[in-house]
């Protein structure tokens, strides 16, 4: 396992490498001219080529890249075009907001999904799986700006338990998180029921009960365990989707995350930005996946690394 | 007469599937003596495994139900016993081997942990002493290298080691019945051999009593003292060992010895029993049997026979030996 983990991290290198150019292709294939935009809308043409200049945009883009690759091998992620502050320290500000919000997130999630879904199954077609799965269709197909909004409404507005946005304190967390987490809870929890009534289908799970064990150790203990094989899969996924800072719930909250970083250094065509933050997605998505395949090995003996 | 282990009289466990009512048992009694061998031979779909799951009360997850009948065992009845008496019940004093050893052991957790589990629950052995117990239990079935397949998963061992991993798990607890669904359906026939081998081995060694179910009469002549035969969720006769093969009464029971393939006669093809089992929802009318019965009669149309007593210990579901019937003076 743990050569296996050693040879999986040292394979980012060569992803990263190939990430970085189709970023890069992105990036400079949206519409728009930075130089236009750091010079100012009365900037004179003249102006706008000294920036244009100054930035480097006039070179051809091949060299751009290499130029860019350069500077982040020396750990130099660049200038912001739009506050003029190292790139490195706009997203450091911006992550640790978003990553904590992503945890609180999925510690929700993953709480209500499993026990929502491990009861679904275990009560199968009575009321007590009825009301799980209205909840967790509810949970995905509720868009998550209208579900922030109605909790705002209710507990910020009304109740004024919560601040509307921002962060404050830890009662900051609770509704974005909660927002965030309906999506993925839901999804979590249609996984393990589906997953968990396959499992208990199985003639080991007969085995375990002609055994004498009680309902729930068979369930939580013999069971569960098979059964979360594949939500943990998806678990990760979302994960890697939450890590990436969500556009919207940001919004709703004025949170001062990734997310709304990113929706503001687009509008700005802020080239450094967007890639340093494209380029850090990409790399939270591999370390998430390299975890799962570790948990995988972990979970299941079947498949376990050379 | 030794003592009564276990005595079911009048089972019937029925499936409710779809509105309608399937009786998979209807109306079986038999008895088990302390340390008797008895076998239950049939075909597939004449109640021979739900009456092993009405037996250790596993069909809270399927759609059957006991709807009648009682299943004694020692001084309580397990239909009664409610659920937390019957799982010290479960894997303690009976304990049951299934048909699927590829399939019957969990594939995440490690051979140990699944034989220790029960060890603890029911022996309440510390850990140590659990691990001591549990690779004793392996080497009794023959298991090489016990104290390290202990340690391996399930996807590690061959079909006939993982079955010799589920005798040992069901005898692991020293239970007084073992009932052993099929045990060896699924393996290959040198490996048939050496778990009949084993079960015997043990249930000597430990004087356990044990029900085998299974469609093959080798087995049956091989292991068991004693033979019910099921027909159609009912048992149409049963016998000594050696009176039921050398003396079959039943037209089924002798149908199923006629197909067993006999070497050195000579014959084109293997005699079968015409017809198949009748589908619960289109039962006859009369004998269960009667539609596919070489030796039928106008009686056995419209009428049901009852299991009646030929000789001393041999008894049979037919109208055929009406005259032989020991009446029994109550």
């Amino acid at each position: 396992m743990f050569h296996y983990t050693i040879k999986r991290l040292l394979g980012i290198i060569p992803t990263l490498f190939i990430v970085s150019i189709f970023i890069f292709m992105f990036v400079h294939m949206i519409p728009g001219d930075p130089a236009r935009l750091v010079a100012g809308p009365d900037a004179s043409y003249k102006d706008v080529e000294l920036v244009r200049q100054e930035l480097g945009l006039d070179q051809p883009k091949v060299k751009q890249y290499f130029v860019y690759l350069g500077k982040i091998l020396q750990g130099d992620l660049g200038t912001s075009m739009k506050t003029k502050r190292p790139v490195f320290d706009e997203i450091a500000d911006r992550f640790m907001p978003t990553f904590w919000l992503t945890i609180w997130s999925m510690v929700w999630a993953i709480v209500f999904g499993l026990l929502i879904g491990v009861i679904s199954a275990t009560k199968r077609n009575k009321w007590q799986d009825y009301t799980g799965m209205f909840g967790a269709v509810s949970g995905i197909s509720l868009p998550s700006f209208w579900l922030g909004l109605m909790l705002i409404q209710l507990f910020s507005v009304k109740l004024g338990w919560f601040p509307t946005g921002g962060i404050e304190s830890w009662k900051s967390y609770i509704l974005p998180s909660v927002t965030l987490g309906a999506g993925v809870a839901a999804v979590i929890a249609r996984f393990t029921r589906s997953s968990l009534m396959d499992i208990l289908r199985e003639d080991y799970i007969r085995t375990g009960r002609a055994k004498g064990l009680k309902e729930n150790v068979v369930v939580w203990n013999h069971a569960l365990k098979n059964a979360m094989i594949p939500v943990i899969t998806m678990t990760g996924l979302q994960f890697g989707f939450l890590l990436g800072g969500s556009i919207v719930v940001e919004t709703v909250f004025s949170w001062p995350g990734l997310g709304r970083l990113l929706i503001d250094s687009v509008s700005f065509r802020d080239y450094p930005v967007i890639q340093a933050e494209m380029l850090l997605f990409a790399l939270e998505f591999i370390l998430i996946n390299l975890i799962v395949d570790v948990l995988y090995g972990m979970m299941n003996p079947q498949i376990r690394y050379k | 007469m030794s003592n009564r282990l276990l005595e079911i009289s009048n089972l019937k466990t029925y499936f409710f599937v779809d509105n309608q009512q399937i009786p998979a048992v209807n109306g079986v009694d038999l008895f088990i003596n302390e340390g008797e061998t008895l076998g239950i031979v049939g075909e597939s779909g004449c109640g021979k495994s739900v009456t092993s799951l009405s037996i250790m009360g596993l069909l809270g997850h399927t759609p059957g139900k006991v709807v009648d009948g009682s299943i004694r065992f020692k001084d309580s009845d397990l239909l009664t016993l409610p659920e937390d008496k019957m799982r010290k019940i479960r894997g303690n004093e009976i304990a049951m081997i299934f048909q699927e050893p590829m399939t019957s052991l969990n594939p995440v957790y490690k051979i140990g942990q699944q034989i220790g589990e029960a060890v603890r629950l029911h022996l309440k052995y510390d850990k140590k002493k659990t691990r001591e117990h549990v690779i004793n239990m392996l080497k009794l079935v023959g298991i090489p290298r016990a104290e390290e397949i202990i340690d391996e998963f399930p996807h590690q061992l061959s079909g006939g080691m993982r079955q010799r991993v589920m005798i040992a798990m069901a005898m692991s607890c020293n239970p007084t019945l073992l009932i052993a669904d099929e045990p060896t359906t699924a393996l290959d026939v040198t490996i048939q051999a050496q778990i009949l081998e084993i079960m015997k081995k043990v249930k000597q060694e430990k004087g356990t009593a044990m029900m085998l179910i299974t469609h093959d009469l080798g087995v049956v002549a091989e292991m068991c003292d004693r033979i019910v035969v099921m027909y159609a969720g009912k048992v149409v006769e049963e016998a000594d060992v050696f009176e039921l093969f050398e003396n079959p009464k039943h037209p089924y029971t002798k149908g199923l010895l006629n197909s067993v393939p006999k070497l050195g006669l000579k014959s084109e093809r293997l005699t079968s029993i015409p017809g198949n089992v009748p589908t619960p929802a289109n039962m006859p009318k009369g004998c269960k049997f009667a539609p596919r019965c070489i030796e039928v009669m106008e009686i056995c149309k419209t009428e049901d026979p009852e299991l009646s007593q030929i000789s001393n210990g041999h008894q049979c579901r037919c109208f055929l030996y009406e005259d032989e019937f020991v009446k029994e003076a109550k």
